[in-house]
């Protein structure tokens, strides 16, 4: 799975440690799920979304 | 703030294991090679377990969570982990003494010997789980 974090993360400015305060969790996490090694759980993906303005369809990447 | 009562309470565990490996080692005359290799186990054990204290220590600093799905996650799987290795212990530690060495196993030797593989098994794969992501 990959994903559009890094550059909606980018795009409003923010750092892996931001977005991870954002959504309370571990800034690992965040680069985890970036690098594609870790499938969040459907709540965090709709939060990540949330916190990037996004949905989870437009943010991940299903292949 | 419940994050921080159980680093305070982890921090506790691992000054008491030191304390005792401190009096088990002062008390004791002369260490067989298998007390070295126990010994020797439970003090990489307790640096591990210091490490991890000190990674949750700093998110915490950092205005992060201790732990999260993820965390929460690989500890359950470090746990199962540790779960079948303390089985196999129980099984084979017996019966590999039993045809490997003169040397028969007490009751407490063998309790030690799963404790302390379960426990390696768990920090090892913990951060293994950890660092890989998963």
């Amino acid at each position: 799975m990959r994903t559009h974090i890094k550059e909606l993360r980018a795009r409003y400015d923010l750092t892996q440690e931001d977005l991870a305060k954002m959504i309370g969790v571990r800034r690992e996490t965040i680069l985890f799920i970036e690098k594609g090694n870790y499938n969040p759980s459907l709540k965090l993906a709709h939060d990540i979304a949330k916190a990037l303005q996004t949905t989870i369809d437009e943010l991940f990447i299903f292949d | 703030m419940k994050g921080k009562k159980e680093i305070i309470v982890a921090t506790v565990v691992v000054a008491g294991v030191l304390l005792t490996l401190f009096f088990y080692l002062m008390g004791t005359g002369e260490i067989e090679l298998n007390q070295i290799g126990l010994v020797g186990i439970a003090i990489v054990l307790v640096g591990l377990a210091m490490y991890i204290i000190w990674d949750k220590i700093s998110n915490v600093k950092k205005g992060l969570p201790e732990k999260d799905e993820r965390t929460i996650s690989i500890s359950y799987k470090a746990g199962y982990y540790g779960f079948i290795a303390a089985i196999w212990s129980a099984v084979f530690t017996p019966l590999f003494f039993d045809v490997s060495s003169e040397y028969e196993l007490k009751g407490g030797d063998v309790t030690a010997i799963v404790v302390l593989v379960s426990a390696f098994v768990f920090v090892v794969s913990y951060l293994y789980l950890y660092w890989k992501g998963k």
